[in-house]
This record gives C-alpha cells, sequence and structure tokens, in this order.
C-alpha cells in the first residue's frame, strides 16, 4: 500500500470519529463535559494524519529516533490521561451515590414513622 | 447522654432477633439502630416483625457506608456517643456500658473493644490474628497509636468523632483506616477487654481469597492516609 492509501483511509477513520462524537453529543449519549479530551484527541489525529510530517518534528522534539515511537508514547500518555479522568469520574460519581442511598435510607425511615404514626391517629 | 447503639446488618436474619432482645435487656438506657444493607435473606422482615428500629439501604453500600449511615442518623439526630455493635452476634452488649463509661469520663474520644487484651474467649484463627499484628504495627509507626484489636468492629465515639464519621467515612475494610484517620485528627483512642464470642451464624466477609486483597488495601489506605495527612498539616503550617 502506498502511503496515499494509508492516509486516505486514516482521513475516513477521523471523519468517522468525529461523525460518532457529534452525534452522540447530538443525541446527549455523550456528556460535552466528559468529551473535551475525546475531541482533543481528534483534533490530534486530524493533524497527524493531513500533516504528517508534524510527527516527524514531534518525534525530533522528543528526542526520540523513530517517528512510530513518538507516536506510541503519545497514544499511550493521551489514553492514561483519559482513563484517569474517567476513574476519577467515576469515584465522585460512587461518592455522590453513596450520599444518595445513606439520605434515602434515612428519609424512609422518616417516612414509615410518620405513616405508622398517623395510622394510629 | 444520649447514646445510640448502631448495628450494621448483611444476611442477619437468625442474629437480630436475639441481639436486639439483648440491648432492650442490658442497655435499655440506649437507643439502637439497624442498618439493613439491602440483605438478600429475610433481615427485612425479622425487622419489622419484632417491631425494630431500622433503616434499611435500597441497594448494598457495603460495611463502610452502612456504618457510615448510622453515624448521620446520630448526627442528625444530635446523639452524643455512638458505639458500632456487629449484627452477628459477636459481640457481647454487656461492655456496652463499659465503653460509655470511658467516653463519658473524657479520657477518650474513640475506644475499641479489643479481644487481645485479656485474651479471652473467640481469638480468631492464627493466620489471621498474624495479619492484625501486622496491621497494629503499621498503625503504630504512621501514628504512633498503640491499638491490638485493629480489626474490631466493636467501637464507640464521642459526639466530636460522630459529626467527624457522619461527613467523611471509608469505603471497604474501614476498620484499621479509621484508627489511623481518627489518630492523626487527634483522637485520645482507648481500648477495653472485651470477651467476643465465635459468631453463631453466617459467615466472615473476609475469606482466604479475599484476605490478599484486604490486606494490600489496608496496608496501602493506612500508608495513604499518613502521606496525605503529612501534605494537609504542611499547608495549614504555609498559611
Amino acid at each position: 500500500m502506498t502511503s496515499e492509501k494509508i492516509r486516505i483511509i486514516l482521513t475516513c477513520g477521523v471523519i468517522i470519529y468525529f461523525v460518532l462524537i457529534l452525534y452522540w453529543l447530538k443525541t446527549k449519549a455523550l456528556n460535552l463535559k466528559y468529551s473535551l479530551l475525546w475531541i482533543l484527541s481528534g483534533i490530534a489525529m486530524g493533524i497527524l494524519v493531513i500533516f504528517p510530517d508534524t510527527l516527524i518534528h514531534l518525534s525530533r522534539l522528543m528526542g526520540i529516533m523513530t517517528p512510530m515511537y513518538a507516536l506510541l508514547v503519545c497514544a499511550i500518555a493521551l489514553i492514561i490521561a483519559i482513563l484517569m479522568s474517567i476513574t476519577s469520574i467515576v469515584s465522585r460519581q460512587n461518592r455522590k451515590i453513596r450520599t444518595l442511598i445513606q439520605e434515602n435510607a434515612l428519609l424512609e425511615k422518616r417516612v414509615r414513622e410518620l405513616e405508622n404514626n398517623s395510622k394510629q391517629i | 447522654m444520649k447514646t445510640l447503639i448502631m448495628i450494621p446488618a448483611y444476611n442477619e436474619q437468625n442474629t437480630l432477633e436475639s441481639l436486639i432482645r439483648e440491648i432492650e435487656q442490658k442497655c435499655p438506657e440506649a437507643d439502637y439502630l439497624v442498618i439493613n444493607d439491602c440483605s438478600s435473606d429475610d433481615t427485612l422482615s425479622v425487622l419489622e416483625k419484632i417491631g425494630a428500629s431500622y433503616v434499611s439501604a435500597p441497594v448494598n453500600l457495603g460495611i463502610g457506608g452502612a456504618v457510615q449511615t448510622g453515624y448521620k442518623y446520630a448526627y442528625e439526630n444530635g446523639y452524643d456517643i455512638a458505639i458500632q455493635v456487629d449484627g452477628d452476634g459477636q459481640h457481647d452488649v454487656a461492655y456496652v456500658r463499659d465503653m460509655v463509661k470511658v467516653i463519658e469520663s473524657g479520657e477518650a474520644d474513640v475506644v475499641i473493644g479489643s479481644r487481645f487484651i485479656e485474651k479471652e474467649g473467640f481469638q480468631s484463627s492464627g493466620a489471621r490474628r498474624a495479619g492484625i499484628r501486622f496491621l497494629s504495627g503499621l498503625i503504630w509507626l504512621m501514628s504512633g497509636t498503640r491499638v491490638k484489636d485493629v480489626t474490631s468492629g466493636y467501637r464507640a465515639v464521642n459526639r466530636e468523632y460522630i459529626t467527624a464519621f457522619a461527613e467523611n467515612y471509608p469505603d471497604d475494610y474501614p476498620e484499621p483506616e479509621v484508627i489511623v484517620v481518627s489518630s492523626l485528627s487527634g483522637a485520645r483512642i482507648k481500648e477495653i477487654p472485651v470477651i467476643m464470642r465465635e459468631r453463631t451464624d453466617g459467615i466472615s466477609s473476609i475469606n482466604m481469597k479475599k484476605s490478599v486483597y484486604y490486606m494490600i488495601k489496608v496496608s496501602i489506605a493506612i500508608i495513604l492516609c499518613r502521606i496525605s495527612l503529612g501534605i494537609r498539616t504542611g499547608n495549614k503550617n504555609k498559611k
């Protein structure tokens, strides 16, 4: 395969990626707050596909001989960043859910006792 | 002083009734609250049948979340002393008075019922004791507090720590972590001897497979407590 062909396939891939994200944002399947990192990585992918030379500059900047390795390092760093943000979101939600369950349990007791009292009256 | 006995319960349908009767007999001056942690057995209907005072979580919270629900209740209803008692009948409520006495005298903020002081009653297996000794040493290293029975769920705290725990309480396997957190925040912790029974029913929440995870998780939690507190006090000093 020539590099032209690969670039066409990759461009299509990036376009599909953006269409999917925009579609999900539109149908509210994805929260804009949580999709910023994905959009950012999409832009990075787009730049790399349209201007492949950036990769060579980038690898030189990072002091890595092979551009492929530089790409790999960047991709892994980005994936770790996204995973960490997701873990932090899950933890925060976990805390919120726990508080909700607890308050619900305490409220249920109050309602139950009120109902019992009103029955007696 | 207004005292609340908190009983976290997960699938304890066979032991709860006798435990509640015991509380009503041996410590009538204290209120109690059972926290049904979304049991899958008939715990809830047993509680309803005997007309117990209880709250019921709609989904499973885990022991930490369940106990914290009790602390929130104690906080909202103005209790001065909150006492944790396991729902499986391991803890003899006869010691509640001793614990209350220690808190009332102002001698300690947190009282832990320890089975290793007098070394009487149920002592649990050798491997488990070794694990407890290790955690006890680690806690001493990290906080300077010597507690022998660090996994004991039989404990009493005063109003100050009811407020603190209602706000913040560790998630799963919270017992050793709580000792470090409260000790580092300046709590005076005292152990009093109690005799524990071998559980009459149900199985321990910690089996062989989980115990490895337990040791790792609790050790890391204890060390992290120390580090994060170092950062917090460091920030305070800067201000």
